[in-house]
């Protein structure tokens, strides 16, 4: 292994709380969320009244779902206010075609081992980014606006069913809305496994010591090594 | 029967007791709802204002919405509430038949032009001009537009009136329509069930003939004062759902127990109505209460969300008959094949480089 040339400073604490908060947040609610949908336990033996058994699996999920919400919204304020040049959307313009030009191409063809360099960047790349669009910022926005619609059909005056319970006819009904909620949880598990995937690749492939960044902060460039 | 006879009038001709009539009145009111004050509203509208003339029609239906409506078993109540309507015109009831009735329907039209509610039962076959369902000789699209145009509002019975039910199922052969989608310019208050509980029906007539105006709708156009929340809210096997004691099968010790049918594909938990409220036949019992779990028969299109019996819909997916976890576990599946091939690939290539290296040098 080459000698260390570089150490960039990239994930900022605010940055790797949300990571880890995002990360026990998600997988918290998938179990809760699957648990809850199809509840295996054995009953508990005696008088119901002593039991709270679904209610703790739904009360486990409700309040991880309350803590994912707020990480989600620090993340939002950070990409937008926090100042950080690595968790910003600043370059991420999807609707400019610009965006899909050639850093993005490169990035593709790389992945597809259609060139043999690989392209290199500090932050996210460009297939990262979109693909943190489509998996963490509209699958969050959809799992929240549902989950809170779901939350407030209890007490339909109250404020989640107010402000989220148009959900429930745009779905064509509760029942629906649930299904919907159900299919889109699925997205985080296929998300985590490309997620490690890429990283762990990045990081044999390009030594950047992108794996452990996220607990340190810090990316290295690694000398190239006369072979 | 006079034409302009109020509530009062009928029920002192039928004998019965002022103070069975203020009972009456205000257990309507509290079905309804209202707050103890708005009872004497009721009281002065039952004893002041003339009946409110109501024409029923019937599309492509069971009747089931009709059986609820003369079955209930309070005759003291329900029958006259039965009797409270001015029923002009129902093909199912009326005693005249055929063009006679006809007559009748025409003739209140006019002469209540503007004034008389219009009770659609059924939905509307839209399909090849409406011949699937045929009333009168005419098209039921036809009937229904024409006798909707003159109404003060409508009122959708039951689930195929409010949302499709049955007829509209996939793959709607006779492209059955909710009432909703014909009529646009007319308030429409839907009370689906299939059919809904009998003091729904009577309650949100009783509303419309005291303030003139329909009840308060939610975001599906229900009246909030029985379908504001869900059968799980109020359901009395509630405890046992959140202990987690659920029935498994049809015939273990949890079902002679009578705990939770969630796991027997109960909807009540997405299913809003009074059933578990109310109850059927004069509070007798509701599906739940019988061992049998909710098929959430007052929900949009219920009958494409089975199976009856599971929690999860089946949805075809790749050709199969298939549920959320069943694709969610062949998307996780495809991510993780997909991750291994590209970690084959990526390490093949890696293999090529090096050995490249290392003959270059």
């Amino acid at each position: 292994m080459g000698r260390i040339i570089e150490e960039i400073y990239v994930w900022r604490l605010p940055v790797r709380f949300y990571h880890w908060i995002n990360a026990l947040c998600m997988v918290a609610l998938f179990a809760t969320g699957i648990y809850i949908a199809a509840p295996v336990l054995n009953p508990a033996l005696g008088e119901a009244v002593w039991h709270k058994s679904m209610a703790w699996w739904r009360y486990l999920h409700f309040a991880f779902a309350f803590i994912f919400i707020a990480n989600f919204l620090f993340r939002l304020y950070w990409a937008l206010f926090g100042g950080d040049k690595y968790a910003r959307f600043g370059g991420f313009r999807p609707w400019s075609p610009k965006w899909w030009g050639k850093p993005f191409r490169e990035q593709v063809e790389s992945y597809l081992f259609l060139r043999s360099d690989e392209p290199n960047y500090v932050g996210h790349n460009p297939v990262a980014a979109l693909a943190h669009f489509i998996f963490i910022f509209c699958g969050s926005t959809f799992m929240i606006f549902s989950g809170l619609a779901m939350y407030g059909e209890n007490n339909p005056a109250g404020f989640s069913g107010v402000w989220f319970g148009w959900l429930i006819p745009l779905f064509g009904g509760s029942y629906s809305l649930h299904f919907a909620h159900h299919l889109f949880a699925w997205i985080f598990p296929v998300y985590v496994i490309m997620h490690l995937y890429a990283v762990f690749r990045h990081d044999i492939v390009d030594r950047t010591s992108v794996t452990s960044s996220i607990i340190t902060g810090y990316k290295h460039k690694v000398e190239e090594e006369p072979v | 029967m006079q034409s302009n006879q109020t509530f009062a009038d009928l029920f002192r001709a039928r004998g019965v007791s002022r103070r069975d009539f203020l009972k009456f009145c205000s257990l309507t009111s509290v079905y309804l709802g209202l707050s103890s004050s708005m009872a004497p509203a009721l009281l002065e509208a039952m004893e002041k204002k003339p009946r409110t003339p109501v024409l029923w029609i019937h599309g492509l239906e069971c009747t089931c919405c009709s059986e609820s409506f003369i079955r209930s078993s309070h005759p003291t109540i329900e029958n006259l509430l039965f009797n409270m309507i001015s029923l002009d015109y129902d093909d199912v009831l009326s005693a005249a038949a055929g063009h006679q009735l006809e007559a009748v329907r025409k003739k209140i039209m006019k002469e209540y032009k503007g004034k008389y509610i219009l009770a659609v039962e059924g939905n509307v076959s839209t399909k090849d001009d409406g011949v699937y369902c045929m009333v009168g000789g005419d098209s039921f699209l036809n009937i229904l537009k024409e006798t909707a145009a003159d109404a003060a509002a409508i009122i959708a019975w039951g689930t195929c009136a409010s949302f499709g039910c049955v007829q509209n199922a996939a793959p709607n052969p006779s492209g059955a329509a909710p009432v909703s989608d014909i009529i646009k310019d007319k308030p429409i208050v839907k009370v689906p069930g299939c059919p809904p509980i009998s003091e729904v029906m009577t309650g949100v007539i009783a509303h419309f003939h005291t303030f003139g105006t329909l009840p308060e709708l939610d975001r599906l156009g229900r009246p909030k004062a029985f379908y504001n929340t869900r059968i799980h809210d109020k359901c009395y096997r509630r405890a046992f759902f959140d202990a987690g004691m659920f029935v498994t099968s049809f015939d273990d010790e949890a079902t002679r127990k009578g705990w939770c049918l969630y796991k027997m594909g109960c909807k009540g938990p997405t299913t809003y109505n009074s059933c578990s409220k109310i109850q059927w036949n004069g509070g007798t019992s509701f599906p739940i209460g019988s061992g049998h779990p909710c098929i959430g028969c007052s929900e949009p299109n219920f009958w494409d969300k089975g199976p009856f019996y599971e929690r999860l819909a089946s949805v075809p997916f790749l050709g199969s008959d298939s549920n959320a976890d069943k694709i969610g576990m062949v998307a996780v599946g495809a991510a993780a094949a997909g991750a291994a091939a590209h970690a084959a690939v990526t390490a093949v290539k890696k293999v090529k480089s090096d050995k490249l290296g290392n003959d270059k040098a």
